[in-house]
């Protein structure tokens, strides 16, 4: 693994896949029929066989009494989103270094996280679930879903950036043609959110952050009371439609 | 990168020195500095040496680092999470929780701190190190903490002869247990080979090495690598120690002497301390050397004579059996540095080192002294055996140190005097005036008047008293016992007796009840028969009258 990451970080170009220890696509369910709504979100490991779709649709609407027309909905909905990431996979991610802030906002049941750190997106040994159980253990969240959905949405993120980084891994290989080293200015043009590095860990730069940031980084995690859930969903309910 | 050895003097002097806080980190990790990166964390963390991204280089590790501890040290009592740390760092948080979870397994974050529930730091108490550190990170001293000099200088075995004589001696800034001990621990060769202590209570040895584990580390399965219990024989260290305990040297003997002063009678902990040695030579030599009983009365024990008698006994046939050349040049060697030391300084200057105290002066006074409980003992006893165990212990002297009788005659003058003095002496003298003592105050008198009996080797007239007080106190301890004997057993016949007339009280009362038996039995014999006439009787009148109902009758008689 060691060795795979340095040369990985040392050639400019890395095939697409997300940026972490274990390569499992982040699947999000939003499926609506005759009135009833099912959200989920969970991961997928996309070398899994494509028969297990099915089977864990039949599973899910089993455990979760929902009516059996849902089955082909999820596994529909799973096998697109499969496939949106295979239509990816076997391309040239980005180049070179990038660290990207990852920003958290959200509500799990009565739990309500806010939170922003750095990625770095080269490095593979990199364990979002680990990242949360850390988080979760830290702060003393007692709700075994927070987690998990933690490390969904920084799965979800990562992918989101892995993908737009395909996009400008493709302009770095046309423009290299007409001009050498031209990297730099890609690399920080890349998604536009990647931190200058050069900035942040230069030899004048410190990696302690100045006070006043501090309060950015750090994780905001409330409970709220019954009413505020009831009064959060509502408006996500009317924001939504 | 260049990573040397930590270097003490480099650290030798902040600039605030009054200023610096303690904090303790586990001995493992004394390889920690402020100023350079270890080879640990080099190894730990591959990532920030190998070059492969500006974003980790050792300068960013190292800021890391030192900005994660100087936080945690901000409030050691509590326990930092990697969530309070990584807002204020910028970088990769997985990175950041790498260089976390590698500080707090080392135990430079959070080791004061209570640990919770699932994570479990491996902490070495016994070795535990205190950090001087100022508030920014310039410098570092690490330095025993108080507790840890108490066993150091308590275990002065554990230094050399150099450190053993001079109580206050000093660690080298930035020593770790092993560079400090590390020579002791190879030169004895019985170093457990996992946690690298030092067994002094035994050990296993593996059959396939020359591996070596403690009890501890194999009774918790700690084997080693590819082995199993079946390639471990037990090794007691007694064995070894009697082996290595003939030969003392001046070390082990200043050792001892030490700790003979430090814990008096308990032999278990001088032992210890001498560590080389077992208890039994411990004792032996203390009792060989001719100022061991002093050092113990110094040491301002009291002890029960009993045990002590049984101490000196064992230690005597120890004695006895160690070859004898080597015995008597040992003693006689001190003894000589002794004798000097009494002839030069007077009596009254006897404030020097344990070893140079004068016998003589100081040998009566001391009311705990073993010598002395050994010679009340023995003056309990009648004369005649005194004199018979004087006679006795001469005479296996001489015949172990192959010298002429003679040399003992002036002695047994003075011994057989003492004897026949007693009643005499017992109003005006103290009791003190035994046999045993009146030896050793003809020995100084000897010494005064210009050395006389010279030719008699001291070694041997201690040796001469020292024996015939201990079978003196024998004889005392045979009579007594043969006493109690004689008391016992009377006391057991008339338990006997007492049992017996119990018995024949019982007897006669059951005789009694037999005999209030038989009346009755014979009342109601005499009943029976009345009964059976009276029926006969009316049987027939009814018969003569003529009631035919012989059924009946002869049912009922039947």
């Amino acid at each position: 693994m060691k060795g795979q990451t340095s040369a990985l970080s040392k050639s400019t170009a890395v095939k697409f896949r997300i940026p972490t220890a274990e390569n499992l696509v982040p699947i999000r369910l939003d499926i609506e029929v005759d009135g009833q709504r099912f959200k989920d979100a969970f991961t997928w490991n996309p070398s899994d066989p494509d028969s297990e779709i099915v089977v864990f649709a039949k599973r899910t609407v089993k455990d979760m009494k929902l009516p059996p027309v849902f089955v082909t909905h999820i596994a529909s909905s799973i096998q697109s989103q499969l496939a949106d990431f295979r239509s990816f996979e076997g391309q040239d991610m980005y180049a070179g270094e990038k660290i990207v802030p990852i920003k958290l906002d959200l509500r799990v049941n009565h739990t309500l996280v806010k939170d922003q750190f750095l990625w770095d997106l080269n490095n593979f040994e990199n364990d979002p679930e680990e990242f949360a159980r850390t988080f979760c253990r830290d702060l003393a969240i007692d709700d075994p879903e927070v987690g998990p959905a933690i490390a969904f949405a920084i799965r979800e993120q990562l992918y989101e950036i892995a993908i737009q980084s395909v996009a400008s891994a493709r302009e770095s290989r046309i423009s290299k043609k007409g001009r050498r080293g031209a990297e730099h200015a890609i690399v920080s043009k890349a998604g536009g959110t990647a931190m200058d590095l050069v900035k942040l860990f230069g030899h004048k730069s410190s990696v302690v952050r100045k006070r006043k940031e501090w309060d950015v980084y750090e994780p905001i995690v409330d409970l709220l009371s019954n009413e505020e859930v009831d009064a959060l969903e509502a408006r996500e309910e009317r924001n939504g439609r | 990168m260049e990573l040397p050895q930590l270097d003490p003097t480099s650290k030798q002097n902040p600039p605030d020195e009054p200023e610096l806080d303690l904090y303790t980190i586990p001995s493992h990790s004394s390889w920690f500095s402020w100023d350079e990166i270890h080879a640990t964390e080099e190894v730990s963390l591959k990532d920030f040496f190998d070059g492969s991204s500006i974003t980790r280089t050792p300068k960013i590790y190292k800021e890391y680092r030192d900005f994660i501890i100087n936080k945690y040290r901000e409030e050691p009592s509590r326990r930092l999470t990697f969530t309070e740390v990584r807002k204020s760092l910028v970088g990769d948080v997985c990175l950041l929780h790498k260089v976390f979870l590698f500080l707090e397994k080392w135990g430079l974050i959070n080791f004061a701190a209570p640990s919770t529930g699932g994570e479990t730091l491996v902490v070495g108490d016994e070795e535990r190190y205190k950090v001087k550190i100022e508030g920014v990170p310039t410098g570092i001293r690490v330095v025993a903490m108080p507790n840890s000099i108490k066993p150091i200088s308590a275990l002065p075995s554990v230094g050399d002869s150099g450190g053993a004589v001079d109580n206050g001696f000093k660690l080298p800034t930035l020593a770790s247990y092993s560079d400090v001990f590390a020579d002791l621990m190879t030169r004895k060769g019985l170093v457990c080979g996992n946690c690298n202590e030092i067994c002094d209570s035994g050990h296993y040895k593996c059959m396939k090495g020359d591996l070596l584990i403690c009890v501890k580390c194999f009774k918790n399965g700690n084997y080693g690598e590819s082995k199993s219990v079946d390639d471990y024989k037990f090794n007691d260290c007694l064995q070894n120690s009697s082996n290595v305990g003939a030969v003392w040297t001046e070390a082990e003997t200043l050792l001892l002497l030490e700790s003979v002063l430090k814990h008096g009678d308990d032999w278990e902990l001088v032992a210890q301390n001498v560590q080389t040695k077992s208890k039994i030579d411990c004792i032996a030599k203390l009792i060989e050397m001719p100022l061991g009983e002093i050092i113990l009365s110094s040491a301002q024990r009291k002890v029960t004579s009993s045990e002590l008698i049984g101490n000196l006994n064992n230690s005597k046939q120890v004695q006895l059996s160690t070859s004898e050349s080597l015995e008597t040049d040992k003693i006689g060697d001190q003894h000589d540095e002794q004798r000097n030391e009494s002839e030069h300084n007077g009596d009254a200057e006897n404030r020097g080192p344990p070893l140079k105290r004068q016998r003589i002066a100081s040998a009566p006074g001391d009311g705990g002294s073993l010598m002395k409980q050994v010679a009340l003992i023995s003056t309990v006893v009648s004369p005649h055996i005194t004199a018979a165990a004087a006679e006795a212990a001469v005479a296996s002297l001489c015949e172990e140190n192959s010298c002429p009788r003679e040399i003992f005659d002036g002695e047994d003058d003075y011994v057989t005097n003492g004897l026949l003095s007693p009643t005499e002496n017992c109003e005006t003298k103290r009791v003190l005036e035994d046999p045993e003592m009146k030896e050793r105050h003809s020995q100084s008198g000897d010494e005064d008047s210009c050395f006389k009996k010279d030719d008699i080797p001291l070694t041997l007239r201690v040796r001469a008293a020292v024996a015939t007080a201990l079978g003196a106190a024998a004889a005392r301890a045979k009579f007594l016992a043969d006493q109690e004997d004689r008391e016992i057993e009377h006391l057991l016949a008339i338990i006997i007796g007492t049992q017996m007339k119990k018995l024949h009280c019982k007897i006669k009362h059951f005789e009694d009840l037999e005999m209030i038996m038989k009346k009755k039995h014979a009342e109601m014999e005499e009943v029976e028969d009345f009964l059976i006439s009276e029926r006969i009787c009316v049987l027939q009148r009814a018969m003569s009258a003529g009631i035919p109902r012989w059924r009946d009758h002869s049912y009922v008689k039947s």
